[in-house]
């Protein structure tokens, strides 16, 4: 080889780099993307912005949720370098035993589950992942620790969390509460991150979707101490948060809190509904608390085992879940039925033979609106024996059978015996009891049974069970003559108006001229001598309504019913009030539903006397 | 008398072009890498590339005086400015170091890597060397001076320490061997003191250079093949195993190949290269899997592990490297376009030095395999183009020198790139003519300005 070709080595040599270092290049930049990966990993954060969650109006347009902002110290472990628990102790006030405590804490609550894979125990905690140390503190106790998380390089940082704020310390079973999230729900949605709030009941959490909004989502190249530069892409990828809309409510907050003062220190309900829409007025479930009270995880902490074991069980939202007897009430849907099924006559009369059933004294009624007006229980065993056993068959039984399943179909078709689905968690409503032959067979079995063995059920007794809202409801029915549409809350989600499932009409099987029948007698019970329900009486509208006394088993008190609707051609609100171990329904049902009747038709109240002893008796504790 | 006209006739306008057009690459992604939104302007002196537009213009500046200069001082000058330079290499060592080296030789706030110029005053001194040494009478002290001119650099380089420049301080060694220099008095001497046997000649004295870095090339490979077995032929076989019994195979062919059917008169001693080469290699595959195990230094071994991919440690020991390969690899095709650099931009800080030693990053962050693939043929060009010109002399002198420019900016793609894409370990080394810094700007543009002078006199010089 001559010293010249000697050149074509270095040639080789340099090409050959050339060669290796494109071909490398090519590989890394085109073939493999675990480096794109890993720098999306290094340098692209994904950021996400969660918009302020709905605030909710009631239907005069009073603001009546709202949201506060509150801080977490959120921490992630995979960025906490060097981590001086001392200094950071120090920084938030804690000693330094607390803060090791506390994060031995967050890993424990975060469980453990059986990796399939390797067969062993791993905990759920993940080392990159944000988890809120402190929860819940306030502007004034952030801005003091703030400052200083510089230090950690984005291990420990703040971060806002909408709590709600409720300028009026009404209708907490209404809107329900907030709570965090639990490790199934961030791994179910990926909406939610450890420390965020969720709607746990109500209406918070029937509207969890609308309220909260759309999250946004922006890329941001960071830098190598994770604060953000610069947007990634100059924004193309980047999503903005839709704000969740408002909620319009059909409650009105004053009626609303109105109703909470007449029921303090009493156990019961009482829901109001405007016929035409519907929408509910006002549901009451007493006891009741500030729903301030469980706003934020401060505050659920340290007050929710005590409302949690509170004995008259102010979280259980009455109106919706309780189930009662409902008593001589259900006398009105009975008279319905009757009339329609041609068994009795408006002007029917049946004598009040007590030996059948006990009943007050009063005069002979000698129509239907007398019955009602008198409420009779011997007229209505006399006149709804006649639906159940209607002769169809000769056998008793099987007669009683094919009776009680039309007279079954009618009260399916007044929206009892099921849930009315109102727009509150599913779960967290009950149906009610209206019992069908199928019910009595399975019990009492079949051709065990006839009129006789199940006519309490005459009187609202026996098996019957509604919720004090299906009772809302019924009258509701009978002030639209013979239509309800399913009682909601939500007026309207934005602009978007009513959801189209309440907007439908529910007709019931019975004609209109019988419901004249009926609200006559309704007329009766407040306004005629021997009425049971003069306290409701009110002069500058007509209140229809019908007290019940439902019997509560031996040495209990009865509990005190009554629904209404006024004004009696032109009804604007039907309620039902439900209070418990009371009394006649009579005595405290029907002043208070006076009251309510009176505040909201006239929005002043005439009679404060009566107001005023309703405001300050309890009846709870007496038992 | 040369008129001005033919003061610039003869410049090579394919390599000023694409020095320049090197130059502008480089200022923008200085510019893009260690971009200021608040001060946006290319001239804003406060910031690094205003900066950097200072240190260019000063480098263009003095490579248009040297253009002026006759071309015959380097020759003549040639001890002086040597001497001059280790003389700096010396005064560097008592300076107080920055970022661990005492590299930085301080003028009022502007620093300069004597280092930097250091190799530009060796390849001159070891041109003019070569050139008056007479080739076909080679003895050991002629070797021994030639090596020393290397070597004495390269040991103050290494007392900085400055473990890039070093390394570019053996691409020399290739120069020699174009220009044949042979090791062979050394090996005769060694050998021939048996007195067993006597040589006139040795392959591997004479083609030594190559030889060595073959070596090296099979050290690295042993060791990314050590620690596993491998299919070999229905049987398996170790790393080394494996290695030994392909570059027997390799060695077979070539002599199966050039050697018989070229020069049958060495047909008889095929058996014998053949065993040698297979016990040479034994020798050697396991020698280095003793070094490196039993003799390295826990923080070299862990840097070649990291190499070979042997090891992992992205946040640890391999941070810088893994950073870079990340900023390299998210690129794509056609990368995420200027100022768009995520991982490596100064501002974001993932990748330390990235407007430095790591600007290959974000360039090809930004410019995607298109622009890289640009980029190193600009290299390439530019490499292959000096060799062209060094191949053009009538100057044995003006040969060598380019020569040495030519091995110094090969080495230091070489190195740079392949430290940013992972086939190198990290050494501090800057991509010529791109990086942001003025000793590495000014002493490419120099290196560059010199050649383009001396080629342009290549006409003068009488054969």
């Amino acid at each position: 080889m001559s010293l010249e070709n000697r050149k074509y080595l270095l040639l080789g040599l340099v090409l050959f780099t050339a060669i290796l270092f494109t071909s490398r290049i090519a590989y890394m930049q085109l073939i493999d993307d675990s480096w794109t990966r890993r720098a999306a990993q290094i340098a692209e954060k994904r950021r996400e912005i969660v918009p302020p969650r709905g605030t909710i109006y009631d239907r005069n347009w009073k603001k009546i949720v709202i949201n506060q902002i509150s801080y977490n110290l959120m921490v992630v472990e995979s960025k906490l370098h060097d981590f001086d628990t001392l200094s950071f102790a120090k920084l938030i006030g804690w000693n330094e035993s607390e803060v090791a405590r506390r994060l031995m804490e967050i890993k424990e609550n975060e469980g453990y589950y059986l990796n399939p894979a390797s067969g062993k125990r791993e905990s759920n905690f993940r080392k990159d992942r944000p988890y809120p140390f402190i929860k819940d503190l306030s502007l004034e106790e952030i801005t003091q620790i703030a400052p200083h998380l510089g230090d950690y390089n984005g291990g420990i940082y703040e971060e806002p969390v909408g709590t709600r704020f409720y300028p009026y310390p009404n209708a907490a079973n209404i809107f329900g509460y907030m709570s965090e999230v639990t490790r199934d729900e961030v791994e179910r949605d990926a909406f939610y991150r450890p420390g965020m709030n969720i709607g746990r009941s109500g209406i918070e959490r029937s509207y969890e979707d609308v309220l909260r909004g759309t999250k946004g989502v922006k890329f941001v190249v960071t830098d190598a101490t994770a604060h953000e530069i610069k947007p990634y892409a100059n924004k193309k990828y980047d999503t903005l948060a839709k704000p969740s809309p408002y909620l319009k409510l059909g409650l009105d907050i004053e009626l609303q809190a109105y109703g909470e003062s007449l029921m303090k220190n009493k156990k019961g309900c009482i829901v109001a509904i405007e016929p035409k829409s519907g929408e509910i007025l006002t549901m009451v479930s007493a006891p009741s608390y500030d729903p301030n009270l469980l706003s934020g995880r401060k505050n659920i902490r340290k007050n929710y085992p005590t409302l949690n074991n509170n004995l008259h069980l102010p979280l259980f939202a009455r109106p919706l879940q309780a189930e009662y007897p409902p008593g001589s009430i259900f006398k009105l849907l009975q008279s319905l039925i009757c009339l329609q099924e041609g068994k009795i006559r408006p002007n029917s009369s049946f004598s009040c033979n007590k030996s059948v059933v006990g009943c007050h004294d009063h005069p002979t009624a000698t129509s239907v609106p007398k019955a009602i007006q008198y409420s009779c229980n011997p007229y209505f065993y006399a006149a709804v024996r006649k639906v159940i056993q209607p002769n169809k068959t000769e056998n008793n039984a099987q007669d009683a059978a094919i009776g009680l399943d039309t007279w079954h179909s009618y009260m399916s078709s007044f929206g009892l015996g099921k849930k009315l689905n109102v727009d509150v968690d599913f779960s967290a409503q009950r149906g009610g009891l209206i019992p069908n032959s199928n019910y009595y067979n399975r019990y009492l079995g079949k051709g065990n049974w006839a009129f006789a063995t199940i006519c309490s059920i005459a009187i609202g007794q026996g098996e019957i069970k509604l919720t004090p809202l299906q009772m809302a409801n019924i009258a509701a029915m009978i002030a639209n003559r013979g239509w309800f549409i399913t009682p909601h809350f939500v007026k309207s989600v934005g602009k978007s108006g009513p959801r189209k499932e309440y907007l439908k009409k529910h007709k019931v099987s019975v004609n209109q001229e019988h419901f004249e029948v009926v609200i006559e007698g309704m007329r009766k019970v407040v306004y005629e001598a021997g009425g049971t329900g003069k306290q409701a009486r009110n002069d500058a509208f007509i209140v229809c309504g019908k007290t019940g006394t439902v019997q509560n088993g031996k040495n209990k008190k009865n509990h005190s019913v009554f629904i209404a609707f006024a004004p009696k051609d032109d009804p604007k609100i039907a309620l039902a009030v439900f209070v418990e171990n009371a009394g006649a329904g009579g005595v405290w049902a029907a002043p208070i539903a006076g009251l309510m009747l009176e505040k909201y038709l006239k929005k002043s109240i005439s009679n404060l006397e009566t107001e005023d002893y309703i405001k300050n008796t309890s009846l709870v504790g007496t038992h | 008398m040369r008129t001005k006209e033919r003061l610039f006739a003869n410049l090579d306008i394919p390599l000023l072009v694409a020095v320049l057009l090197l130059i502008v690459i480089g200022m923008a992604t200085v510019y893009s890498v260690t971009y200021n939104p608040n001060s946006p302007s290319i001239f804003s002196f406060g910031e690094k590339y205003g900066k950097q537009l200072i240190w260019i213009s000063a480098s263009l500046f003095i490579g248009l005086l040297l253009l002026l200069i006759d071309a015959d001082i380097y020759r003549k000058f040639a001890e002086i400015i040597y001497l001059i330079s280790l003389l700096l290499l010396i005064v560097v060592l008592f300076m107080p170091p920055i970022n661990g080296a005492r590299a930085w030789l301080g003028i009022g706030g502007l620093g300069v890597q004597p280092a930097e110029f250091a190799k530009i005053s060796t390849a001159l001194f070891l041109a003019k060397t070569i050139d008056q040494i007479n080739l076909k009478l080679q003895n050991a002290r002629t070797i021994f001076s030639l090596l020393i001119i290397v070597f004495i650099p390269s040991v103050l380089v290494a007392l900085q320490p400055d473990a890039g420049t070093l390394l570019v301080f053996s691409s020399f060694l290739f120069v020699f061997y174009r220009e044949g220099v042979s090791f062979d008095p050394l090996f005769l001497n060694f050998i021939n003191s048996f007195r067993v046997v006597r040589f006139k000649t040795t392959w591997l004295g004479a083609h030594f250079i190559p030889f060595l870095f073959f070596v090296l090339i099979i050290s690295l490979l042993s060791l990314y093949l050590s620690g596993s077995t491998y299919p070999f032929l229905g049987g398996s076989l170790s790393g080394g195993q494996l290695l030994c019994s392909i570059i027997t195979i390799l060695a077979v062919i070539f002599f199966v190949l050039i050697y018989r059917l070229g020069y049958t008169r060495y047909r008889k001693n095929n058996l014998f290269v053949l065993l040698s080469t297979y016990v040479f290699a034994i020798i050697l595959v396991n020698s280095i899997s003793f070094i490196f195990n039993n003799l390295a230094k826990e923080h070299q071994k862990n840097r070649i592990e990291l190499v070979l991919g042997l090891k992992e440690d992205p946040n640890g020991a391999d941070y810088n490297r893994n950073r870079a390969m990340a900023a390299v690899g998210s690129g794509g095709l056609y990368g995420k376009g200027f100022l768009q650099a995520s991982v490596s931009s100064v501002r974001s800080n993932h990748v330390p030095e990235s407007e430095t030693d790591f600007i290959f990053c974000p360039f090809s962050e930004e410019w995607g395999f298109i622009g890289t693939f640009l980029l190193l043929c600009l290299y390439m060009f530019i490499i292959l183009r000096i060799f062209y010109i060094a191949e053009r002399q009538r100057s044995v002198f003006f040969r060598i020198y380019a020569y040495c420019v030519g091995m110094i900016f090969f080495y230091h793609v070489a190195i740079n790139l392949g430290m940013n894409i992972g086939l190198a370990p990290v050494i501090g080394i800057p991509l010529p003519l791109m990086s942001y810094g003025g000793s590495s700007i000014l002493s490419f543009t120099t290196m560059v300005f010199i050649l383009l002078k001396l080629d342009s006199q290549r006409k003068d010089v009488l054969r």
